[in-house]
């Protein structure tokens, strides 16, 4: 094969690599806030929708000209450490009360393709009104128009609401703010994932709601379910854990999930699929993990200086090690106000009363967040094998001998 | 005036004054002691009360002006006790009065419902046209035009306050979120239909007292005010004159009744308020309606799923049970990993626990001050073309001057340094250069040095002079002097050249 077929043949699977890492990050990616990102997943769709396809059994949606690419995500084990956040300054994650703002919000917006903030939030109100399971929504309260800015804000960056005039914020300010919206009903339908419609269902209950009729009963071992289902359902169900989450454990996949790791045919297309990601697959006697050494597809990084609590995670970590026991919160905080002292130019917001526990917490839920660690009810926390990768190198230093 | 309502024994005190106000309605305006006793069970009031209690409820309301005391001298009293019981009479006072029509006021206020009554509108009509027929009638007709005007004023008080009652409620019944689904239809279904039926004949009926009140106003209102007033018959009770304050009621009156129906600066006629109300209303309630019934129908379009999810939101206990909710229905997590590896993967074993297995190389400086080196994003390739050719002209350019430079220097054979006089600077630097590098070489034993260029292209034979002359170069820079050596400079391809021409 000449030169030239070897480097695009390269080229290609570097940005096949890259894309699918990309939609792993963002399900949704859209052309006006990413360009670049979505240009390469609209390059590559193919074989970037036929990995999905083929090793986790997700779905995904790639709009050359309406300038998105979806990628739907199912799990049967939805987490809550990897919330929904708000797009104004705080980024504190969504409260139930805009989680519904939001769904009421596009449900009115499916029927209409043009309308004005202030028409919606009319509709909503009359909706919310005629619903008795639903609050009534009250746009003259700020903390209510607060989370409506912040469902629509989420709507807007998602590009299925589309502001032609005005801004959103502005509403914060006065109920009356105009602003004009194009809504993108397509895509709004798209923003729904879950397997079976809600509607269908008579009670909110999750395992309903994602239940996945092509695998049939095969997560049961005791099912009689065909062959090929069940392989299925195996390479999916550990390839999404996989590519998916930070650590997975052996104590937390079934035994027909171990079989198929350990299996070398299970083991031949799990590998595969994670190289092809362009990730690295850890297999330890503990547990697996799949590192992504360009930090693509991932939300956040750890071990980082991103932020103070990163920082603290980490040296909690060290101390968490160390024990390799539970560790009461009282020590944990302990630590934190160690930390606390140590770096004095770290800002106000941990230097107030109870700092150092709120510090301890946060740093501790970014470990957990990680898979690293582990918290009881009572707050004592101790770290989960995974974490003995960040451990201090020990480095051999020589003893100095007399001269 | 309403401080009784407010009072830890509020109860007592409205229950005392109902009893005056009861008595009042009898005509019986005065009431001892043992009466107010008497009569508090008649209103209601069936708890025990001490006379120390009453008394002191007594005297407050005394204190607030709501009851007057005088004492009653008239009265035979049979026994000393009998006259303290029964010589202090309680009257209400006019406050008191009004207090208590006030609560009564509230408490039917609160008991009633509004209602837009066209018979009240049918009622306005009839007695406008009485009056007008009453105005062309004699003196003796003025008792009759008082009674028709006082019915007429209190028909347009039924249907303003009833009106704004009704407004109010309407506007709770839009916004309420009654907890009963199929009472909340069928009150809206019920409203919905009583707008239409009121809405519907409203514009005839309005039509109808325009002119009417036009036709009265034909006839002057002011004769009609004073032929009332003749009817009215008031009474003289105090030293004031009541007609003056009476016609000024009237004219109020009427100008309500014109703003209602025939505005004299040309505004909207409040009907019509009442009309646009009415109407939106109806479009507000049969939207809400319609609203109810889709989503009766339970469709499974995705406008439906996203209701169902709101719900489902409503309801959720906790905000992480929210988070996950979310994430099952709408995947739009995004994933999480490790971004550190180790270098060489293989040569860890597989069958090692994380524990066994070295750490990942992380930066020492992350612990020691919480930052990690900044690598600076990789610059731009640049394109060497360019500076390669540039570099290729650069050295050819180079090579040039060399050789010109040598050609300047080369000498036809030995000379003495002062004989070349004057040079150019480059050419200059590269005699010193090998003069210098023949200087460091070892003199042979006819005391002559030989060095050659590093590239051995030029050759230089000096040999020190045996006098003491000095030799000056002068250059565009400046001047040189030193030892006059005898020199020869020859290029090696030179001599060649120079022998051939020998």
């Amino acid at each position: 094969m000449s030169n030239l077929n070897n480097q695009l043949v390269k080229q290609e699977t570097a940005e096949v690599a890259r894309g699918i890492r990309l939609l792993l990050a963002k399900p949704l990616l859209t052309a006006s806030t990413d360009e670049d990102a979505f240009d390469l997943v609209r390059r590559r769709r193919d074989p970037i929708t036929q990995w999905f396809d083929y090793y986790c059994g997700w779905r995904a949606f790639v709009e050359p000209r309406l300038g998105y690419a979806r990628l739907s995500k199912v799990t049967d084990r939805p987490d809550s450490s990897r919330p929904v956040r708000r797009l104004r300054s705080s980024r504190a994650p969504f409260d139930r009360r805009r989680y519904t703002l939001l769904c009421v919000a596009a449900a009115e917006l499916l029927t209409t393709p043009v309308t004005t903030i202030g028409l919606l939030a009319d509709r909503m109100v009359q909706a919310t009104a005629a619903e008795p399971e639903l609050p009534t929504f009250d746009p003259t309260r700020r903390d209510e128009r607060s989370a409506y800015v912040d469902s629509l804000k989420w709507l807007e960056r998602c590009g299925a609401i589309r502001p032609v005039d005005g801004s959103t914020e502005s509403y914060l300010d006065h109920a009356d703010a105009k602003v004009l919206y194009h809504v993108d009903a397509t895509l709004l339908v798209r923003l729904l994932a879950a397997p079976v419609p809600p509607s269908r269902l008579a009670e909110p209950e999750l395992t309903a709601l994602l239940a996945e009729s092509r695998y049939g009963d095969a997560a049961d071992p005791d099912a009689a379910v065909s062959e090929n289902q069940r392989n299925l359902w195996l390479r999916h169900s550990v390839m999404r854990r996989l590519i998916d989450d930070p650590v997975v454990y052996r104590a937390e996949l079934t035994p027909a999930q171990l079989g198929y790791l350990a299996s070398p045919t299970g083991r031949r297309i799990i590998t595969r699929g994670i190289v092809q990601a362009g990730c690295v697959l850890e297999e330890r006697s503990d547990g697996y993990l799949v590192v992504d050494p360009d930090a693509i597809a991932t939300d956040t990084k750890f071990p980082d200086d991103g932020s103070h609590p990163k920082v603290s995670a980490l040296l909690l970590l060290d101390r968490l090690n160390e024990t390799g026991d539970w560790l009461p919160v009282g020590d944990l905080a302990l630590v934190a106000a160690e930390l606390l002292d140590r770096f004095r130019s770290w800002g106000k917001a941990y230097r107030s009363d109870g700092g150092a526990q709120r510090l301890a917490q946060d740093a501790v839920d970014i470990l957990c967040a990680f898979g690293l660690a582990e918290q009881r009810a009572d707050g004592a926390t101790r770290s989960l094998p995974a974490a003995a990768r960040y451990a201090v190198e020990r480095i051999q230093i020589d003893e100095p001998g007399p001269r | 005036m309403f401080v009784f309502t407010t009072t830890e024994r509020a109860d007592l005190h409205t229950a005392a004054l109902y009893a005056f106000g009861e008595a009042n309605e009898r005509l019986e305006t005065a009431l001892t002691f043992d009466d107010v006793h008497a009569r508090l069970r008649s209103v209601g009031w069936f708890e025990p009360v001490s006379d120390e209690e009453l008394d002191a409820t007594l005297s407050r309301l005394r204190q607030w002006g709501h009851v007057d005391v005088v004492q009653n001298h008239a009265a035979h009293y049979t026994t000393a006790e009998d006259y303290e019981r029964k010589n202090l009479q309680y009257l209400l006072t006019k406050r008191g009065e009004a207090a208590f029509e006030g609560v009564q006021h509230a408490l039917s206020v609160l008991a009633s419902s509004g209602a837009l009554q066209t018979a009240v509108l049918d009622a306005i009509a009839e007695r406008l046209g009485e009056l007008h027929s009453l105005m062309g009638a004699g003196v003796a007709s003025n008792r009759r035009i008082y009674t028709t005007l006082m019915e007429l004023e209190g028909h347009l008080d039924a249907l303003r306050t009833n009106t704004k009652q009704f407004n109010s409620e309407l506007q709770r019944l839009l916004r309420a979120d009654q907890p009963d689904l199929a009472t909340f239809q069928e009150v809206k279904r019920a409203t919905v239909g009583y707008l239409q039926e009121f809405v519907t004949n409203l514009d005839q009926r309005r039509h109808t007292i325009r002119e009417a009140v036009a036709l009265v106003e034909d006839q002057g209102i002011d004769a009609l005010h004073q032929r009332a007033m003749a009817g009215a018959e008031l009474p003289k009770l105090t030293s004031e004159d009541p007609e003056a304050a009476w016609l000024r009621h009237r004219a109020a009156k009427w100008a309500g009744l014109r703003s209602w129906f025939r505005p004299v600066d040309g505004t909207a006629p409040r009907v019509d308020e009442l009309q646009d109300i009415a109407r939106r209303a109806i479009v507000q309630l049969l939207r809400a309606l319609e609203r109810m019934s889709d989503v009766r129908r339970r469709s499974t379009s995705a406008a439906a799923d996203f209701r169902t999810l709101a719900k489902w939101f409503a309801a959720s206990r906790s905000e992480p049970e929210a988070h996950q909710l979310f994430n099952a229905a709408f995947g739009m997590w995004p994933a999480r990993h490790a971004h550190l590896a180790h270098e060489d993967a293989e040569l860890i074993s597989s069958a090692e626990s994380w524990a066994q297995a070295p750490p990942v190389p992380i930066s020492p400086l992350l612990r020691t001050s919480g930052r990690i080196e900044r690598i600076a994003r990789t610059g731009k390739v640049r394109d060497v073309e360019e500076v390669r050719r540039l570099r290729r002209e650069r050295a050819r350019q180079e090579r040039a001057e060399l050789e010109a430079a040598w050609r300047q220097l080369a000498t036809p054979g030995p000379v003495r340094l002062s004989c070349i006089g004057r040079l150019d600077h480059a050419s200059f630097h590269r005699l010193l250069e090998l003069i210098g590098r023949a200087l460091i070489a070892r003199q042979d034993s006819a005391g002559v040095r030989r060095a050659m260029t590093s590239d051995g292209r030029v050759e230089i034979t000096l040999r020190s002079p045996h006098d003491a002359a000095t030799a000056t170069l002068r250059t565009p820079h400046g001047v040189f002097t030193g030892p006059d050596f005898v020199v020869d400079i020859r290029t090696t391809g030179a001599r060649s050249q120079a022998e051939e021409a020998r």
